[in-house]
């Protein structure tokens, strides 16, 4: 059996938070923290540490945690792209672009296997509260950013039905809203009108309905991966993992009627207090900057359910490099690519890994003069693109947009003034700390493709032709695995 | 009387203590007017009134500056 092979069974094998640790952990991406450390600002500084090496930092687990005996964290488990290589199957040291490619392959798919588990059997209910629930007893919290309004979940998959169609399975919805804790048994859930859990809250409150949520702690790793992914309002979240994964996803009834991961770490059941708004934030966001305190929803713990000695898992997120650059970058990527796609099939490859496509970087074969502009356009009015791709680059097929260095290299060479388009107070993602006004901006399209007629060519260039492809790739592993032989 | 580092007010709550056997090693504090929660341990550039950036500071005296999520109808 190859490497890949192994890994890809491995991988198969997972269906929770612990199985996946322990599979990083063969592969040498899992460590635990060896020293007691307070909970700020240790916590946040080693993460950042870490964090920064985008292609291999480890999941780090603390246990050692002063003022919290006995307290698990786990963050970075979806830190770095060694840590997805092994989570779809593939060896540490895959690249990137492969990496993507893989994603693209998976698109589309819809072999689902729910399997079902009856609350007796699964794990998350080997402890109960019902009574005196107090979130600060129950988890290692910590303040993630200097200026954070307080401390936060902020990798939570949270569980809601649809108040008008609470049967429907495909129309519950589970998504990575960020809690911050309020009270020992209080909540609050940022949100917007646009996203499915403010449809259901709006819903909820204009009916004078109960609305009640899970938020599921430490879950399979293919959850939080694809949570994170915008799916269709009627489509399950839970499918689209199973599909993605090509594995079976356990699920299990919460408490209060939702559908959960029956391996999950820890399920906090919630219900929204209808009207109450409470001061929330300001809170580190993904583009580096701090979202403004607002006043949000909040919502009442009734219940938790936990696995003897659960395992917190929460995020760095900020200025980037940062776990959450790795978690949606590649979902990030493929739905542009794949709308693009279906009307120019000369696109190769989309990297929009940066504060999720504020900058991307989009390679094709080039038709003829201006070809990649057009693209770019389309690119932009794509669902994404029109509120999130602000600035764009156009590379030549031979450029891997996953590789910076060619990237440049694109630049440098294939780019002229006339290459460079502005198109100014078009509408933007409201977080961007750039925006002059926010929900307003420009989007920057510069085509460092190279020239095609009928469009004049530069002086004489002769471009050289390194060897590329998978075979340079899979070269470019086997020189990594000597490496690494070499330690031994 | 613990004074919120954020917005100033006194309606703070004591939340949590963090021990070591018998000591108390750290104090999680939760402020009623400004939602803003601490830990005594904190460095003082969170949790100290002067040395945080003012920038950060709530004025809980106007509330309408603070946009209200999803406006209950």
């Amino acid at each position: 059996m190859s490497i890949d092979e192994k890994i890809a069974r491995q991988a198969a094998g997972v269906s929770s938070l612990r199985d996946y640790l322990e599979l990083l952990g063969e592969h040498g991406q899992f460590i635990t923290w060896p020293d007691a450390i307070m909970p700020e600002p240790d916590i946040r500084e080693i993460c950042v540490a870490s964090g920064t090496d985008a292609l291999a930092a480890p999941a780090i687990l603390f246990d050692q945690i002063r003022g919290y005996p006995g307290k698990q964290l786990v963050a970075g488990v979806h830190g770095s792209f060694a840590n997805l290589a092994l989570l779809m199957g593939h060896a540490k040291g895959t690249t990137v672009k492969e990496l993507f490619y893989d994603l693209i392959g998976r698109w589309g798919t819809h072999n689902t296997d729910l399997q079902r588990v009856t609350p007796g059997q699964a794990p998350v209910y080997q402890n109960r509260i019902e009574q005196g629930i107090n979130l600060y007893d129950l988890l290692p919290l910590y303040r993630i950013n200097t200026y954070d309004g307080g401390f936060y979940l902020a990798k939570a998959n949270v569980v809601s039905r649809d108040p008008r169609d609470p049967d429907n399975f495909g129309k519950q919805n589970v998504g990575i809203y960020r809690l911050q804790v309020q009270g020992p048994d209080l909540l609050t859930l940022m949100t917007i009108p646009a996203h499915d859990m403010g449809r259901q809250i709006v819903m909820a409150e204009k009916d004078g309905t109960p609305f009640k949520i899970s938020i599921m702690l430490g879950n399979h790793p293919a959850m939080c991966m694809f949570a994170a992914t915008p799916v269709g309002y009627d489509e399950s979240e839970f499918a689209y993992a199973s599909a993605m994964m090509g594995a079976p996803i356990r699920l299990t009834e919460s408490g209060n009627g939702m559908d959960i991961l029956a391996d999950t770490e820890m399920v906090i059941e919630a219900e929204l207090l209808h009207g109450e708004r409470h001061f929330e934030g300001p809170f580190g966001e993904f583009p580096g900057s701090y979202s403004g305190v607002r006043r949000a929803p909040l919502f009442r713990v009734t219940a938790v359910s936990h696995r003897h000695n659960p395992i917190f898992e929460n995020i760095y997120i900020g200025k980037g490099w940062t776990e959450h650059d790795t978690l949606i970058g590649l979902n990030t990527s493929a739905p542009v690519y794949a709308q693009l796609k279906q009307r120019f099939p000369e696109v190769e490859a989309v990297n929009a890994l940066y504060q999720h496509g504020l900058t991307a970087i989009i390679s094709l074969r080039n038709k003829y003069g201006g070809f990649a502009k057009s693209v770019a356009l389309a690119a932009l009015a794509t669902p994404h693109g029109m509120m999130y791709l602000k600035n764009l680059i156009m590379v030549d097929e031979d450029v891997d947009p996953f590789d910076l260095n060619q990237v440049m290299w694109a630049l440098s060479t294939r780019t002229r003034a006339s290459d460079i388009n502005v198109l100014d107070n078009m509408a933007l993602v409201p977080i961007d700390p750039a925006a002059v006004v926010p929900g307003m901006g420009h989007h920057l399209i510069i085509d460092a493709t190279s020239t095609a007629a009928p469009e004049q060519m530069g002086a004489d260039a002769q471009i050289v032709s390194p060897p590329s492809g998978p075979e340079i790739d899979a070269l470019a592993r086997r020189v990594l695995q000597l490496q690494q032989e070499a330690i031994k | 009387m613990i004074h919120c580092p954020r917005c100033q007010s006194a309606e703070t709550r004591i939340e949590q203590e963090g021990r070591e056997g018998e000591q108390i090693i750290w104090s999680i504090y939760h402020c009623a007017a400004c939602s803003f929660s601490w830990r005594d341990s904190e460095p003082e550039e969170s949790i100290s009134y002067a040395r945080r950036d003012p920038y950060f500071r709530v004025d809980t005296s106007a509330p309408d500056q603070y946009r209200i999520v999803l406006p209950p109808e």
